[in-house]
Protein backbone atom coordinates (compact mmCIF):
# COMPACT_ATOMS: atom_id res chain seq x y z
CA UNK A 1 0.00 0.00 0.00
CA UNK A 2 2.78 2.59 0.45
CA UNK A 3 3.99 2.10 -2.68
CA UNK A 4 1.64 4.22 -4.30
CA UNK A 5 2.37 7.59 -4.09
CA UNK A 6 0.69 10.91 -5.44
CA UNK A 7 2.31 11.59 -8.47
CA UNK A 8 3.43 14.34 -10.44
CA UNK A 9 0.29 14.50 -12.96
CA UNK A 10 -2.06 14.31 -10.43
CA UNK A 11 -0.42 17.17 -8.92
CA UNK A 12 -0.76 19.48 -11.76
CA UNK A 13 -3.70 18.37 -13.13
CA UNK A 14 -5.22 19.29 -9.53
CA UNK A 15 -3.93 22.23 -9.54
CA UNK A 16 -5.33 23.29 -12.64
CA UNK A 17 -8.65 21.89 -11.69
CA UNK A 18 -8.72 23.78 -8.69
CA UNK A 19 -7.85 26.90 -10.12
CA UNK A 20 -10.83 26.78 -12.76
CA UNK A 21 -12.55 25.77 -9.30
CA UNK A 22 -11.92 28.82 -7.70
CA UNK A 23 -12.62 30.44 -10.58
CA UNK A 24 -16.16 29.23 -10.97
CA UNK A 25 -16.65 29.83 -7.01
CA UNK A 26 -15.63 32.96 -7.63
CA UNK A 27 -17.71 33.97 -10.05
CA UNK A 28 -21.29 32.03 -8.59
CA UNK A 29 -20.56 34.66 -5.68
CA UNK A 30 -20.09 37.82 -7.43
CA UNK A 31 -23.13 36.77 -9.84
CA UNK A 32 -25.64 35.75 -6.95
CA UNK A 33 -23.92 37.78 -4.23
CA UNK A 34 -21.49 40.59 -4.95
CA UNK A 35 -22.96 42.43 -8.18
CA UNK A 36 -26.72 40.78 -8.37
CA UNK A 37 -28.63 39.26 -5.94
CA UNK A 38 -30.23 35.28 -5.25
CA UNK A 39 -32.98 36.10 -6.70
CA UNK A 40 -31.61 38.40 -9.37
CA UNK A 41 -28.38 36.75 -10.65
CA UNK A 42 -25.91 39.09 -12.63
CA UNK A 43 -25.35 38.29 -16.19
CA UNK A 44 -23.00 39.91 -18.31
CA UNK A 45 -24.22 43.43 -19.47
CA UNK A 46 -24.80 43.92 -23.49
CA UNK A 47 -22.84 47.52 -24.12
CA UNK A 48 -22.80 47.47 -28.05
CA UNK A 49 -21.03 50.73 -28.35
CA UNK A 50 -18.25 48.62 -26.56
CA UNK A 51 -18.04 45.56 -29.21
CA UNK A 52 -14.60 43.79 -29.86
CA UNK A 53 -12.10 46.05 -27.13
CA UNK A 54 -8.50 44.57 -27.17
CA UNK A 55 -7.18 43.18 -24.10
CA UNK A 56 -6.67 45.52 -21.19
CA UNK A 57 -8.63 48.50 -20.03
CA UNK A 58 -11.50 48.98 -18.47
CA UNK A 59 -12.49 45.10 -19.29
CA UNK A 60 -10.38 42.50 -18.07
CA UNK A 61 -10.08 40.36 -21.73
CA UNK A 62 -11.48 43.34 -24.14
CA UNK A 63 -15.42 42.31 -25.16
CA UNK A 64 -16.90 40.18 -27.51
CA UNK A 65 -19.16 41.18 -30.76
CA UNK A 66 -21.99 41.99 -28.30
CA UNK A 67 -20.17 44.14 -26.19
CA UNK A 68 -19.94 41.75 -23.50
CA UNK A 69 -16.90 41.71 -21.50
CA UNK A 70 -15.46 38.49 -22.49
CA UNK A 71 -14.00 37.59 -19.27
CA UNK A 72 -17.61 37.92 -17.94
CA UNK A 73 -19.11 35.54 -20.81
CA UNK A 74 -15.97 32.80 -20.11
CA UNK A 75 -17.06 32.56 -16.12
CA UNK A 76 -21.07 32.16 -17.34
CA UNK A 77 -19.44 29.61 -19.78
CA UNK A 78 -17.51 27.87 -17.66
CA UNK A 79 -20.37 27.35 -14.45
CA UNK A 80 -22.30 26.05 -17.61
CA UNK A 81 -19.83 23.67 -19.59
CA UNK A 82 -19.22 22.39 -15.78
CA UNK A 83 -23.01 22.28 -14.60
CA UNK A 84 -23.68 20.14 -17.83
CA UNK A 85 -20.60 17.69 -17.71
CA UNK A 86 -21.13 17.07 -14.40
CA UNK A 87 -24.53 15.74 -14.29
CA UNK A 88 -23.90 14.19 -17.71
CA UNK A 89 -21.01 12.28 -16.33
CA UNK A 90 -22.40 11.35 -13.19
CA UNK A 91 -25.88 10.43 -14.75
CA UNK A 92 -24.04 8.35 -17.45
CA UNK A 93 -21.61 6.56 -14.81
CA UNK A 94 -24.73 5.49 -12.51
CA UNK A 95 -26.87 4.05 -15.67
CA UNK A 96 -23.84 3.09 -17.15
CA UNK A 97 -22.97 0.40 -13.71
CA UNK A 98 -26.67 -0.40 -13.35
CA UNK A 99 -26.95 -1.31 -16.81
CA UNK A 100 -23.40 -3.08 -16.69
CA UNK A 101 -24.41 -5.48 -13.40
CA UNK A 102 -27.51 -6.44 -14.73
CA UNK A 103 -26.11 -7.22 -18.37
CA UNK A 104 -23.74 -10.08 -16.30
CA UNK A 105 -26.07 -11.10 -13.47
CA UNK A 106 -29.72 -10.64 -15.38
CA UNK A 107 -31.42 -13.49 -16.66
CA UNK A 108 -30.06 -14.66 -20.15
CA UNK A 109 -32.04 -13.27 -22.24
CA UNK A 110 -32.15 -9.96 -20.52
CA UNK A 111 -28.15 -9.79 -20.58
CA UNK A 112 -27.97 -10.53 -24.34
CA UNK A 113 -30.43 -7.32 -25.01
CA UNK A 114 -28.58 -4.97 -22.97
CA UNK A 115 -25.42 -6.55 -24.10
CA UNK A 116 -26.84 -5.75 -27.69
CA UNK A 117 -28.39 -1.93 -26.93
CA UNK A 118 -24.78 -1.32 -25.11
CA UNK A 119 -23.03 -2.29 -28.46
CA UNK A 120 -25.32 -0.37 -30.71
CA UNK A 121 -25.43 3.08 -29.04
CA UNK A 122 -21.65 2.40 -28.80
CA UNK A 123 -20.96 1.74 -32.46
CA UNK A 124 -23.19 4.50 -33.82
CA UNK A 125 -21.30 7.49 -34.24
CA UNK A 126 -22.42 9.73 -30.98
CA UNK A 127 -21.99 13.07 -32.58
CA UNK A 128 -25.09 12.03 -35.13
CA UNK A 129 -27.01 10.25 -32.11
CA UNK A 130 -26.65 13.98 -30.60
CA UNK A 131 -27.21 16.21 -33.54
CA UNK A 132 -30.32 14.13 -34.16
CA UNK A 133 -31.76 14.59 -30.80
CA UNK A 134 -30.57 18.14 -30.86
CA UNK A 135 -32.16 18.85 -34.21
CA UNK A 136 -35.89 16.92 -33.44
CA UNK A 137 -35.59 18.37 -29.72
CA UNK A 138 -34.76 21.68 -30.48
CA UNK A 139 -32.51 24.03 -29.04
CA UNK A 140 -32.96 23.00 -25.09
CA UNK A 141 -30.76 22.91 -22.15
CA UNK A 142 -33.13 19.35 -21.34
CA UNK A 143 -32.63 18.12 -24.80
CA UNK A 144 -28.83 18.88 -24.50
CA UNK A 145 -28.04 16.73 -21.70
CA UNK A 146 -30.84 13.72 -22.77
CA UNK A 147 -28.75 13.81 -26.23
CA UNK A 148 -25.12 13.91 -24.10
CA UNK A 149 -26.56 10.94 -21.68
CA UNK A 150 -27.51 8.81 -24.09
CA UNK A 151 -24.79 8.20 -26.25
CA UNK A 152 -22.58 8.55 -22.55
CA UNK A 153 -23.67 5.85 -21.02
CA UNK A 154 -22.59 3.14 -22.91
CA UNK A 155 -18.87 3.69 -22.36
CA UNK A 156 -19.56 3.31 -18.92
CA UNK A 157 -21.54 0.11 -18.81
CA UNK A 158 -18.99 -1.42 -21.12
CA UNK A 159 -16.20 -0.28 -17.97
CA UNK A 160 -18.99 -1.83 -15.63
CA UNK A 161 -19.26 -4.77 -17.19
CA UNK A 162 -16.00 -5.86 -17.42
CA UNK A 163 -15.19 -4.90 -13.99
CA UNK A 164 -18.60 -6.89 -12.88
CA UNK A 165 -17.54 -10.07 -14.57
CA UNK A 166 -13.58 -9.87 -12.99
CA UNK A 167 -15.24 -9.43 -9.43
CA UNK A 168 -18.16 -11.77 -9.61
CA UNK A 169 -15.54 -14.75 -10.29
CA UNK A 170 -13.83 -13.95 -7.62
CA UNK A 171 -13.77 -16.75 -4.68
CA UNK A 172 -15.15 -14.54 -2.08
CA UNK A 173 -18.05 -13.65 -4.38
CA UNK A 174 -18.05 -16.70 -5.19
CA UNK A 175 -18.73 -17.42 -1.25
CA UNK A 176 -20.64 -14.66 -0.50
CA UNK A 177 -23.47 -15.94 -3.69
CA UNK A 178 -23.28 -19.34 -2.05
CA UNK A 179 -24.34 -18.49 1.24
CA UNK A 180 -27.50 -16.55 -0.35
CA UNK A 181 -26.69 -13.02 -0.30
CA UNK A 182 -28.66 -11.45 -2.16
CA UNK A 183 -28.82 -9.54 -5.75
CA UNK A 184 -29.17 -6.09 -3.99
CA UNK A 185 -26.62 -6.47 -1.33
CA UNK A 186 -24.18 -8.32 -3.70
CA UNK A 187 -24.46 -5.14 -5.76
CA UNK A 188 -24.02 -2.33 -2.73
CA UNK A 189 -21.17 -4.44 -0.98
CA UNK A 190 -19.36 -6.22 -3.44
CA UNK A 191 -19.63 -5.10 -7.15
CA UNK A 192 -19.83 -1.10 -6.30
CA UNK A 193 -17.17 -1.04 -4.29
CA UNK A 194 -14.82 -2.81 -6.64
CA UNK A 195 -15.54 -0.87 -9.08
CA UNK A 196 -16.00 2.67 -8.55
CA UNK A 197 -12.18 3.44 -8.29
CA UNK A 198 -12.01 2.25 -11.94
CA UNK A 199 -15.11 4.51 -12.49
CA UNK A 200 -13.65 7.51 -11.14
CA UNK A 201 -10.78 7.69 -13.54
CA UNK A 202 -13.67 7.38 -16.43
CA UNK A 203 -15.43 10.41 -14.80
CA UNK A 204 -12.64 12.69 -14.74
CA UNK A 205 -11.54 11.97 -18.43
CA UNK A 206 -15.45 12.05 -19.35
CA UNK A 207 -15.92 14.82 -17.76
CA UNK A 208 -13.65 16.63 -20.52
CA UNK A 209 -15.14 14.45 -22.78
CA UNK A 210 -18.15 15.81 -22.14
CA UNK A 211 -16.81 19.36 -21.88
CA UNK A 212 -15.77 18.89 -25.66
CA UNK A 213 -18.90 17.28 -26.75
CA UNK A 214 -21.20 20.07 -25.54
CA UNK A 215 -18.88 22.66 -27.20
CA UNK A 216 -18.88 20.77 -30.28
CA UNK A 217 -23.15 21.06 -30.56
CA UNK A 218 -22.76 24.53 -29.54
CA UNK A 219 -19.90 25.07 -31.97
CA UNK A 220 -22.43 23.81 -34.23
CA UNK A 221 -25.35 25.79 -33.18
CA UNK A 222 -27.46 23.16 -31.31
CA UNK A 223 -25.84 24.08 -27.71
CA UNK A 224 -27.91 24.32 -24.85
CA UNK A 225 -26.69 28.04 -23.72
CA UNK A 226 -25.62 31.18 -25.12
CA UNK A 227 -22.76 30.90 -23.00
CA UNK A 228 -21.81 27.58 -24.57
CA UNK A 229 -17.74 27.77 -24.81
CA UNK A 230 -18.64 25.95 -28.04
CA UNK A 231 -21.10 28.69 -30.05
CA UNK A 232 -18.83 31.72 -28.51
CA UNK A 233 -15.94 30.14 -30.37
CA UNK A 234 -18.12 30.17 -33.52
CA UNK A 235 -19.23 33.89 -33.23
CA UNK A 236 -15.54 34.56 -32.67
CA UNK A 237 -14.74 32.06 -35.66
CA UNK A 238 -16.69 35.02 -37.65
CA UNK A 239 -14.18 37.89 -36.20
CA UNK A 240 -10.68 36.19 -36.31
CA UNK A 241 -9.67 39.37 -38.96
CA UNK A 242 -11.03 41.58 -36.86
CA UNK A 243 -10.39 40.79 -33.14
CA UNK A 244 -8.34 37.17 -33.29
CA UNK A 245 -7.49 37.75 -29.18
CA UNK A 246 -11.32 36.28 -28.79
CA UNK A 247 -10.59 32.98 -30.32
CA UNK A 248 -7.11 32.62 -29.08
CA UNK A 249 -8.24 33.43 -25.54
CA UNK A 250 -11.25 31.23 -25.85
CA UNK A 251 -9.65 28.26 -27.33
CA UNK A 252 -7.01 28.95 -24.01
CA UNK A 253 -9.31 29.10 -21.25
CA UNK A 254 -11.01 26.13 -22.57
CA UNK A 255 -7.97 23.98 -23.31
CA UNK A 256 -6.41 24.61 -20.11
CA UNK A 257 -9.57 23.18 -18.27
CA UNK A 258 -9.32 19.84 -20.57
CA UNK A 259 -5.59 19.74 -19.72
CA UNK A 260 -6.01 19.76 -16.35
CA UNK A 261 -8.88 17.09 -16.25
CA UNK A 262 -6.70 14.91 -18.74
CA UNK A 263 -3.74 14.72 -16.15
CA UNK A 264 -6.23 14.48 -12.92
CA UNK A 265 -6.96 11.41 -14.75
CA UNK A 266 -3.99 9.62 -16.38
CA UNK A 267 -2.32 10.96 -12.87
CA UNK A 268 -5.15 9.13 -11.01
CA UNK A 269 -4.96 6.14 -13.24
CA UNK A 270 -1.13 5.44 -12.97
CA UNK A 271 -1.94 5.93 -9.18
CA UNK A 272 -4.50 3.25 -9.36
CA UNK A 273 -2.35 0.94 -11.20
CA UNK A 274 0.79 1.07 -8.93
CA UNK A 275 -1.70 0.26 -5.72
CA UNK A 276 -3.17 -2.04 -7.36
CA UNK A 277 0.49 -3.73 -7.99
CA UNK A 278 1.70 -3.33 -4.74
CA UNK B 1 -14.65 -18.23 -42.27
CA UNK B 2 -17.99 -18.89 -40.31
CA UNK B 3 -17.02 -16.35 -37.86
CA UNK B 4 -16.60 -13.45 -40.51
CA UNK B 5 -19.52 -14.55 -42.34
CA UNK B 6 -21.09 -14.42 -38.51
CA UNK B 7 -19.24 -10.57 -38.23
CA UNK B 8 -21.27 -10.09 -41.96
CA UNK B 9 -24.71 -11.07 -40.62
CA UNK B 10 -23.98 -9.12 -36.86
CA UNK B 11 -22.97 -6.35 -38.60
CA UNK B 12 -26.00 -5.96 -41.37
CA UNK B 13 -28.35 -6.36 -38.15
CA UNK B 14 -26.68 -3.98 -36.43
CA UNK B 15 -26.70 -1.30 -39.09
CA UNK B 16 -30.52 -2.25 -39.68
CA UNK B 17 -31.11 -1.91 -36.05
CA UNK B 18 -29.57 1.67 -36.42
CA UNK B 19 -31.69 2.78 -39.06
CA UNK B 20 -34.75 1.78 -37.18
CA UNK B 21 -33.54 3.34 -34.16
CA UNK B 22 -32.99 6.77 -36.19
CA UNK B 23 -36.51 6.30 -37.46
CA UNK B 24 -37.82 6.12 -34.04
CA UNK B 25 -36.48 8.72 -32.66
CA UNK B 26 -37.15 11.39 -35.13
CA UNK B 27 -40.67 10.31 -35.01
CA UNK B 28 -41.30 9.45 -31.51
CA UNK B 29 -39.80 12.62 -30.01
CA UNK B 30 -42.17 15.00 -28.66
CA UNK B 31 -43.22 18.10 -31.24
CA UNK B 32 -44.43 18.71 -34.72
CA UNK B 33 -41.70 18.85 -37.02
CA UNK B 34 -43.37 20.64 -39.71
CA UNK B 35 -44.62 23.35 -36.92
CA UNK B 36 -41.19 23.55 -36.04
CA UNK B 37 -40.02 24.18 -39.92
CA UNK B 38 -42.95 26.69 -40.63
CA UNK B 39 -43.21 28.65 -37.14
CA UNK B 40 -45.82 29.20 -35.06
CA UNK B 41 -47.96 31.43 -37.44
CA UNK B 42 -48.61 28.90 -40.09
CA UNK B 43 -51.83 28.31 -41.72
CA UNK B 44 -53.16 24.43 -41.25
CA UNK B 45 -53.74 24.22 -45.02
CA UNK B 46 -49.69 24.78 -45.25
CA UNK B 47 -49.07 22.35 -42.70
CA UNK B 48 -51.64 19.71 -44.01
CA UNK B 49 -49.74 20.07 -47.68
CA UNK B 50 -46.51 19.78 -45.76
CA UNK B 51 -47.55 16.80 -43.56
CA UNK B 52 -48.15 15.54 -46.86
CA UNK B 53 -45.43 16.24 -48.70
CA UNK B 54 -43.26 14.52 -46.32
CA UNK B 55 -45.41 11.17 -45.69
CA UNK B 56 -46.47 12.09 -42.23
CA UNK B 57 -49.66 11.99 -42.67
CA UNK B 58 -49.64 7.95 -42.65
CA UNK B 59 -49.57 5.92 -40.12
CA UNK B 60 -46.53 4.89 -38.34
CA UNK B 61 -46.42 1.25 -39.67
CA UNK B 62 -46.64 2.33 -43.06
CA UNK B 63 -43.94 5.51 -42.86
CA UNK B 64 -41.84 2.90 -41.36
CA UNK B 65 -42.29 0.55 -44.65
CA UNK B 66 -41.78 3.78 -46.74
CA UNK B 67 -39.10 4.87 -44.72
CA UNK B 68 -36.99 1.70 -45.49
CA UNK B 69 -37.93 1.01 -49.36
CA UNK B 70 -36.82 5.03 -49.52
CA UNK B 71 -33.65 3.99 -47.84
CA UNK B 72 -33.25 0.89 -50.12
CA UNK B 73 -34.25 2.21 -53.05
CA UNK B 74 -31.88 5.76 -52.26
CA UNK B 75 -35.12 7.85 -52.23
CA UNK B 76 -34.89 9.98 -49.35
CA UNK B 77 -37.39 12.97 -50.83
CA UNK B 78 -36.67 16.00 -51.15
CA UNK B 79 -34.73 19.13 -49.56
CA UNK B 80 -37.25 21.31 -48.59
CA UNK B 81 -35.17 24.65 -49.65
CA UNK B 82 -33.12 23.61 -52.36
CA UNK B 83 -34.85 22.06 -55.22
CA UNK B 84 -33.30 18.97 -55.07
CA UNK B 85 -33.15 15.70 -54.06
CA UNK B 86 -31.54 14.27 -50.73
CA UNK B 87 -29.57 11.66 -52.67
CA UNK B 88 -28.36 13.93 -55.19
CA UNK B 89 -27.76 16.58 -52.57
CA UNK B 90 -25.37 14.05 -50.90
CA UNK B 91 -23.76 12.83 -54.40
CA UNK B 92 -21.99 15.89 -54.53
CA UNK B 93 -20.96 16.94 -51.09
CA UNK B 94 -19.73 13.44 -50.61
CA UNK B 95 -16.31 13.28 -52.01
CA UNK B 96 -14.37 16.26 -50.21
CA UNK B 97 -15.68 14.89 -46.84
CA UNK B 98 -14.50 11.18 -47.91
CA UNK B 99 -11.20 12.58 -49.33
CA UNK B 100 -10.66 14.43 -46.15
CA UNK B 101 -11.41 11.97 -43.61
CA UNK B 102 -9.35 9.10 -45.45
CA UNK B 103 -6.18 11.59 -45.94
CA UNK B 104 -7.08 12.33 -42.21
CA UNK B 105 -7.01 8.90 -40.98
CA UNK B 106 -4.21 7.53 -43.46
CA UNK B 107 -1.46 10.10 -42.46
CA UNK B 108 -2.38 9.79 -38.61
CA UNK B 109 -2.58 6.30 -38.49
CA UNK B 110 1.50 6.42 -40.17
CA UNK B 111 2.80 9.72 -38.20
CA UNK B 112 0.82 8.03 -34.90
CA UNK B 113 2.51 4.69 -34.98
CA UNK B 114 5.95 6.24 -35.82
CA UNK B 115 5.71 8.64 -33.06
CA UNK B 116 4.33 6.41 -30.73
CA UNK B 117 6.93 3.27 -31.42
CA UNK B 118 10.20 6.19 -31.51
CA UNK B 119 8.90 7.44 -27.93
CA UNK B 120 8.19 3.99 -26.41
CA UNK B 121 11.42 2.63 -27.99
CA UNK B 122 13.66 5.51 -26.12
CA UNK B 123 11.76 5.61 -23.62
CA UNK B 124 11.94 8.45 -20.93
CA UNK B 125 14.43 10.51 -23.26
CA UNK B 126 14.10 14.02 -23.96
CA UNK B 127 12.38 12.85 -27.35
CA UNK B 128 9.96 11.22 -25.52
CA UNK B 129 8.95 13.80 -22.52
CA UNK B 130 8.65 16.71 -25.47
CA UNK B 131 6.60 13.80 -27.53
CA UNK B 132 3.93 13.33 -24.63
CA UNK B 133 3.60 17.03 -23.75
CA UNK B 134 2.83 18.41 -27.03
CA UNK B 135 0.75 15.24 -27.42
CA UNK B 136 -1.57 15.67 -24.29
CA UNK B 137 -0.84 19.44 -25.78
CA UNK B 138 -2.96 18.74 -28.48
CA UNK B 139 -5.43 17.04 -27.58
CA UNK B 140 -6.31 19.46 -25.47
CA UNK B 141 -7.41 21.75 -28.27
CA UNK B 142 -11.15 20.47 -29.78
CA UNK B 143 -10.85 20.75 -33.34
CA UNK B 144 -12.90 24.02 -33.50
CA UNK B 145 -10.76 25.86 -31.79
CA UNK B 146 -7.48 24.61 -33.23
CA UNK B 147 -8.60 25.15 -36.59
CA UNK B 148 -9.03 28.89 -36.00
CA UNK B 149 -6.09 28.76 -34.42
CA UNK B 150 -4.00 27.03 -37.01
CA UNK B 151 -5.61 30.06 -39.35
CA UNK B 152 -4.82 32.86 -37.61
CA UNK B 153 -0.99 31.12 -37.70
CA UNK B 154 -0.75 29.96 -40.87
CA UNK B 155 -2.98 32.09 -43.44
CA UNK B 156 -3.16 35.49 -41.24
CA UNK B 157 0.33 35.96 -39.69
CA UNK B 158 1.99 33.75 -41.93
CA UNK B 159 0.28 34.21 -44.79
CA UNK B 160 1.44 30.40 -46.21
CA UNK B 161 -1.81 28.83 -46.65
CA UNK B 162 -5.22 30.34 -48.09
CA UNK B 163 -8.23 30.56 -45.30
CA UNK B 164 -11.23 28.56 -47.36
CA UNK B 165 -12.82 27.21 -49.44
CA UNK B 166 -12.08 23.99 -51.67
CA UNK B 167 -10.23 24.86 -54.79
CA UNK B 168 -6.88 23.32 -54.97
CA UNK B 169 -4.19 20.97 -52.96
CA UNK B 170 -3.09 24.04 -51.08
CA UNK B 171 -6.56 24.74 -49.88
CA UNK B 172 -6.73 20.50 -48.86
CA UNK B 173 -3.96 20.92 -46.23
CA UNK B 174 -4.96 22.99 -43.10
CA UNK B 175 -8.16 21.48 -42.83
CA UNK B 176 -5.87 18.16 -43.19
CA UNK B 177 -3.55 19.44 -40.48
CA UNK B 178 -6.29 20.20 -38.67
CA UNK B 179 -7.96 17.01 -38.54
CA UNK B 180 -4.13 14.97 -38.21
CA UNK B 181 -3.04 16.45 -35.31
CA UNK B 182 -5.57 15.50 -32.75
CA UNK B 183 -5.85 11.82 -34.52
CA UNK B 184 -2.23 11.50 -34.31
CA UNK B 185 -1.66 12.11 -31.21
CA UNK B 186 -4.33 9.61 -29.62
CA UNK B 187 -3.22 7.37 -32.24
CA UNK B 188 0.46 7.57 -30.91
CA UNK B 189 -0.71 7.24 -27.45
CA UNK B 190 -2.05 3.61 -27.83
CA UNK B 191 0.78 2.75 -30.04
CA UNK B 192 3.30 4.12 -26.76
CA UNK B 193 1.24 1.75 -24.23
CA UNK B 194 0.75 -0.49 -26.29
CA UNK B 195 4.43 -1.10 -27.23
CA UNK B 196 5.64 -0.21 -23.99
CA UNK B 197 3.12 -3.38 -22.97
CA UNK B 198 4.60 -6.24 -25.50
CA UNK B 199 8.18 -4.73 -25.46
CA UNK B 200 8.84 -7.11 -22.62
CA UNK B 201 7.61 -10.21 -23.98
CA UNK B 202 9.62 -13.36 -23.48
CA UNK B 203 9.46 -13.95 -27.76
CA UNK B 204 11.06 -10.14 -27.64
CA UNK B 205 13.61 -11.84 -25.49
CA UNK B 206 14.09 -14.41 -27.95
CA UNK B 207 14.74 -12.99 -30.83
CA UNK B 208 17.45 -10.51 -29.22
CA UNK B 209 19.09 -13.17 -27.59
CA UNK B 210 19.06 -14.99 -31.28
CA UNK B 211 20.82 -11.70 -32.19
CA UNK B 212 18.59 -9.88 -34.20
CA UNK B 213 19.15 -6.24 -34.88
CA UNK B 214 17.61 -3.52 -32.97
CA UNK B 215 15.50 -2.11 -35.65
CA UNK B 216 14.49 -5.33 -36.67
CA UNK B 217 13.13 -6.10 -33.12
CA UNK B 218 11.36 -2.65 -33.02
CA UNK B 219 9.76 -3.52 -36.21
CA UNK B 220 8.39 -6.71 -35.21
CA UNK B 221 6.85 -5.53 -31.97
CA UNK B 222 5.43 -2.55 -33.83
CA UNK B 223 3.56 -5.14 -35.99
CA UNK B 224 2.29 -7.12 -32.83
CA UNK B 225 0.69 -3.40 -31.57
CA UNK B 226 -0.57 -2.66 -34.79
CA UNK B 227 -4.26 -4.50 -34.82
CA UNK B 228 -4.82 -2.75 -31.25
CA UNK B 229 -4.09 0.32 -33.13
CA UNK B 230 -6.30 -0.25 -35.92
CA UNK B 231 -9.21 -1.36 -33.11
CA UNK B 232 -8.51 2.92 -31.75
CA UNK B 233 -7.99 3.96 -35.44
CA UNK B 234 -11.92 1.98 -35.80
CA UNK B 235 -13.24 3.85 -32.50
CA UNK B 236 -11.95 7.31 -33.42
CA UNK B 237 -13.79 7.41 -36.39
CA UNK B 238 -16.77 8.60 -34.72
CA UNK B 239 -14.43 11.35 -33.71
CA UNK B 240 -12.92 11.62 -37.77
CA UNK B 241 -16.50 11.55 -38.69
CA UNK B 242 -17.06 14.63 -36.57
CA UNK B 243 -14.08 16.48 -36.70
CA UNK B 244 -14.55 16.60 -40.85
CA UNK B 245 -18.01 17.78 -40.54
CA UNK B 246 -16.88 20.70 -37.59
CA UNK B 247 -13.80 21.12 -40.03
CA UNK B 248 -15.67 21.77 -43.00
CA UNK B 249 -18.14 24.03 -41.57
CA UNK B 250 -15.10 26.03 -40.36
CA UNK B 251 -12.46 25.82 -43.65
CA UNK B 252 -16.13 26.40 -45.91
CA UNK B 253 -15.49 23.05 -47.51
CA UNK B 254 -18.62 22.13 -49.58
CA UNK B 255 -18.83 18.57 -47.69
CA UNK B 256 -21.43 17.08 -45.86
CA UNK B 257 -20.86 18.43 -43.07
CA UNK B 258 -21.65 21.55 -44.28
CA UNK B 259 -24.64 20.48 -45.75
CA UNK B 260 -25.91 18.98 -42.63
CA UNK B 261 -24.54 22.32 -40.60
CA UNK B 262 -26.91 23.97 -43.31
CA UNK B 263 -29.57 21.83 -42.94
CA UNK B 264 -29.70 22.24 -39.20
CA UNK B 265 -29.36 25.89 -39.49
CA UNK B 266 -33.10 25.57 -41.94
CA UNK B 267 -34.45 22.84 -40.06
CA UNK B 268 -33.98 20.63 -43.46
CA UNK B 269 -35.44 17.70 -41.95
CA UNK B 270 -35.32 15.18 -45.15
CA UNK B 271 -31.30 16.53 -45.41
CA UNK B 272 -30.39 15.79 -41.89
CA UNK B 273 -31.95 13.12 -41.82
CA UNK B 274 -30.17 11.69 -45.28
CA UNK B 275 -26.95 12.50 -44.27
CA UNK B 276 -27.15 11.11 -40.60
CA UNK B 277 -28.45 7.71 -42.18
CA UNK B 278 -26.10 7.60 -44.99
CA UNK B 279 -23.52 8.37 -42.80
CA UNK B 280 -24.63 6.09 -40.39
CA UNK B 281 -24.37 3.63 -42.81
CA UNK B 282 -21.24 4.25 -43.93
CA UNK B 283 -19.40 4.72 -40.71
CA UNK B 284 -20.26 1.48 -39.45
CA UNK B 285 -19.20 -0.18 -42.85
CA UNK B 286 -15.87 0.93 -42.41
CA UNK B 287 -15.93 0.04 -38.32
CA UNK B 288 -16.79 -3.39 -39.61
CA UNK B 289 -14.49 -3.85 -42.20
CA UNK B 290 -11.37 -2.53 -39.73
CA UNK B 291 -12.95 -5.51 -37.29
CA UNK B 292 -12.52 -8.24 -40.29
CA UNK B 293 -9.02 -6.82 -41.36
CA UNK B 294 -7.71 -7.12 -37.89
CA UNK B 295 -8.33 -10.58 -37.97
CA UNK B 296 -6.03 -11.03 -40.74
CA UNK B 297 -3.20 -9.19 -39.42
CA UNK B 298 -3.66 -11.22 -36.13
CA UNK B 299 -5.59 -14.67 -35.95
CA UNK B 300 -5.59 -14.56 -32.39
CA UNK B 301 -8.00 -12.28 -32.21
CA UNK B 302 -11.13 -14.31 -32.82
CA UNK B 303 -9.61 -17.11 -30.52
Amino acid sequence: MTGARINKEMKIGGFICSLYLIWAIGWLLYQFFIQGSFSQPYFPSYDITQELLPLGGKYLLGTDIYGRSIFEVLSSGLIYSLTVSLIVSFACAAIGIVMGYLSVTAHASIAILFDLIINLIFVFPSILIAILIMSVSGQSLTGLIFALIITGWPGYARIARGETMRVMSLSYVEAAKAIGVGRLRLFMKVVLPAILPLLLIHIVLGVSGVIISEASLGFLGLGGSEYSWGSMLAVAKTVLLEAPQMVVILSFAMAGLIIGLNLLGDGLRDFLDTQNKS
Amino acid sequence: MASKIRKLLYSLVTIFLAITAIFFIIRLSPGDPIEKILGPEASVTDIEKYREQLGLNLSIGKQYINYLQGFFTGDLGESLFKKKSVVELLKTHLPPSVILAIVATFFSTIFGVILGVISAAKKSSGFDFSFRFISLLALSFPIFSLAPLLVLFFSIKLNWLPVSEWLSFKHGILPAITLIIPLSSVLSRVTRNKYLEEEHGPWVQVLTAKGMSDFSVILRVAKVCLPSVLNVVAIQLSVVLAGTMITETIFDIPGIGSLLFEGIQNRDYPVVQGIIIYSTVIYMGVYFLIDILNEFIDPRINS
